[in-house]
């Protein structure tokens, strides 16, 4: 769409756009730069004040990224790769996921009765505080309770039962409604669920496993949600062109569907790795030596000893550096026309 | 034989009877037209025979074949959209033979139902472009190209020709037609445009509100049209509509104009309080030697060339007469028109039915 240029302005209401637009660019690009230039100074520079130019102001100095590179500041490249690991992998199964029933729930209708759901709540809780009132361990107790109940909703959810039935709206507010509390209130819960399961003989703190777990947990409300959307947004007839044709479902969303959707894939994939790349309380809460993320590392150079501005900067960067290249590379498949040209 | 039977087919959305009751035997090549306005069940009852939509009630048959309870993808049709539906991500050759692919036909076997197809439909220029590249007319052959390879029982069309222009949809449509006749197959067709029904159909099945209105060949409905839905539907511009009643065997109509009525047009019927005398605008005659006639109000001329409508009011009612080019009249005069009394249609107000003789 073009709705016009600035040439259609007058020179004052000209000035005063391109002024405008000017200025946002610094307020967004400054700190980058404040950040590029802060990483290159040390102890002496920054006691003399501030300064911006290099060569100019101060005669730049390595030392920061010297000591980020020979780990003197924590094993800055071990974060790293967790952060990386953990973040691809959890952004991939959640979008894997998450686009999975979020195609479902646009194209298939559920009814599910309120009262399978709360069966589920009623025997998942109270079987966990009655077992362990009759004296079972809390891990073996939780397990049978949430398996028990598990089953029970299931089967409940595929009989009429009286009472509300919620159907995909419900469903999807569910989703959505797992984001709305506060994440605090349930990485606590979290931690303590993941103490038990190391009790169990199954360590689920600090470990791959169970923080990638976590943030695939915690991604899968936005990825439905925002999935939902670029297939609401697909003409149903082009899936109903291959139901008629004989071509099997899973093939018509994987060769039909999913290509259609690639710039919203992309987009999902990319704010799902960003939530997980920022993440910081799970993080905090779920590790400690091992499979510590970035987030925690940067913050943790807040020392006591002051606040050391190169070492922060150094690691800020580090952390920036493979989301932009991240944002840069997706870009480009989010922009690609593909729906043009089948219809209309 | 027969190849499409419908049996006592219903449909209900939650609480919300769509279709009732709905018989058809659509015969083996025939070109089938569903028409009827919008909102009156023709698509939903075109995507029940390809099992888009389950029956509520009812049987469907593809011949022998009870298809009921059969999933779209076994049922063998082939289905051609209003917006096409193309995959947008397929250059032209990868849309019609996917579904070939899909089901495992041999290469050769693509190759050769790919070449036909474009070569039927002139795509063999296009076969690497993506849909995008193409322009409306080429995308809906690509559409009808991937139906053709399918080799289906029965082809249904779901107002293919309603996203393209005027031009372009007068082509499609003779397109279409003659495509019909070399594949000798059957067409299911939907429209809510009745020229396109009665240009393109062997039979042309009117639906209004779930029902079938009448179900017959283009002329029929032109001539014996059975009920006033479809004596109003069905002719462009649409029929004119005179209320009034018969007695004696002559009709007075309450605008004050009387005249008798042949016998031909009315069949058994005796007298009647409430009857609506049809008189297309075409069957306004030039030369004024009838015994009807009636007195316009014109407020609109139309002239159009080789004929011009002259639009207005006779009585209360809304009336447009077709007269020859020639004639000039102006804005609000009164003329005199003569109906060819041998053209009329009377219908009985109460049911709508139509009282002329059925045909033999």
């Amino acid at each position: 769409m073009n709705i016009g240029s600035v040439k259609q302005f007058g020179p004052t209401a000209r000035g005063l756009v391109i002024g405008g637009v000017m200025g946002w660019a610094f307020l967004t690009l400054f700190p980058f730069y404040w950040t590029f230039v802060t990483s290159f100074k040390n102890l002496r520079i920054i006691v003399k004040g501030p300064t911006y130019f290099p060569f100019i102001d101060f005669q730049p100095s390595a030392h920061g990224w010297v000591e980020l590179f020979t780990g003197v500041r924590g094993e800055m490249f071990k974060n790293l790769a967790n952060s990386t690991m953990v973040g691809v992998s959890a952004a991939l199964v959640a979008t894997l996921f998450g686009t999975m029933a979020a195609y479902a729930l646009t194209r298939y209708r559920f009814r599910v009765p309120l009262a399978a759901g709360l069966a589920f709540a009623i025997i998942a809780i109270g079987g966990y505080v009655g077992l362990t009132e009759l004296g079972m361990k809390r891990f073996e107790a939780i397990s049978l309770a949430f398996a028990v109940g598990l089953a029970v909703s299931v089967v409940l959810g595929n009989i009429k039962l009286p009472g509300p039935l919620l159907g995909n709206e419900d469903i999807v507010f569910w989703f959505i409604s797992q984001r709305m509390f506060p994440p605090i209130v349930s990485a606590f819960a979290l931690f303590l669920l993941y103490s038990e399961f190391g009790k169990a003989g199954f360590k689920m703190t600090d470990t791959y496993l169970g923080l990638t777990l976590c943030y695939i947990a915690f991604s899968l409300p936005i990825v439905v949600w925002l999935m939902r959307d670029f297939f609401e947004a697909l003409p149903p007839e082009i899936e109903e062109a291959a139901i008629v044709d004989d071509v099997p479902v899973w093939r018509i969303f994987v060769q039909i569907v999913l290509p259609m959707v690639m710039p919203g894939l992309a987009a999902t994939f990319m704010i799902t790795l960003a939530f997980v790349w920022n993440e910081y309380l799970f993080a905090l809460f779920l590790t400690n030596t091992t499979w510590q993320t970035l987030p925690i590392l940067v913050a943790s150079q807040i020392s006591q000893r002051g606040d050391e501005w190169w070492a922060l900067s150094t690691a800020a960067l580090t952390a920036i550096v493979p989301m932009m290249l991240v944002v840069w590379l997706l870009g480009k498949l989010m922009r690609s026309g593909l729906m043009l040209g089948s219809i209309k | 034989m027969t190849q499409v039977t419908l049996e006592n087919v219903s449909k209900s959305f939650n609480e919300t009877t769509v279709i009732s009751d709905f018989n058809l035997e659509i015969d083996n090549k025939e070109f089938v037209v569903l028409v009827g306005p919008s909102g009156c069940g023709k698509t939903t009852t075109l995507r029940m025979i390809a099992g888009l939509e389950q029956v509520s009630g009812g049987a469907i048959r593809f011949g022998d074949r009870d298809v009921t309870a059969l999933r779209p993808g076994k049922r063998n049709c082939a289905m051609v959209f209003q917006n096409y539906a193309l995959y947008p991500h397929m250059t032209v050759a990868q849309n019609i033979t996917y579904g070939m692919r899909v089901r495992g036909a041999a290469e050769g076997e693509i190759k050769q139902a790919l070449a036909n197809a474009a070569r039927t439909l002139d795509l063999e220029p296009y076969l690497d472009r993506l849909p995008k590249k193409l322009s409306g007319g080429q995308r809906q052959r690509v559409a009808i190209g991937r139906a053709l390879v399918r080799e289906p029982d029965v082809y249904l069309f779901d107002e293919p020709l309603s996203n393209l222009d005027a031009k372009l949809r007068i082509e499609m449509r003779v397109e279409i037609r003659d495509l019909h006749q070399r594949l000798e197959t059957t067409i299911v067709y939907v429209t809510h445009d009745q020229v396109e029904a009665m240009t393109m159909a062997d039979r042309v099945v009117v639906m209004n509100e779930g029902r079938i209105e009448q179900a017959a060949d283009p002329i029929t409905l032109y001539r014996q049209p059975a009920n006033l839905f479809v004596a109003g539907f069905i002719g462009a511009p649409s029929m004119n509509f005179l209320p009034g009643k018969i007695s004696g065997g002559t009709f007075t109509g309450d605008d004050g104009c009387s005249f008798p009525v042949p016998a031909a047009r009315l069949g058994a019927s005796g007298d009647l309080p409430k009857v609506v005398c049809g008189v297309r605008p075409e069957h306004v005659l030039a030369d004024g030697a009838s015994p009807a006639k009636v007195k316009q109000k014109i407020k609109v001329v139309e002239p159009l060339g080789p004929h011009t409508l002259q639009v207005g009011m006779v009585g209360k009612v809304q009336f447009t007469a077709q007269v020859p080019a020639s004639r000039h009249a102006n804005p609000d005069q009164e003329v005199e028109l003569a109906l060819d009394v041998d053209e009329l249609h009377f219908f009985d107000a109460t049911s709508g039915k139509s009282l002329a003789p059925k045909k033999t």
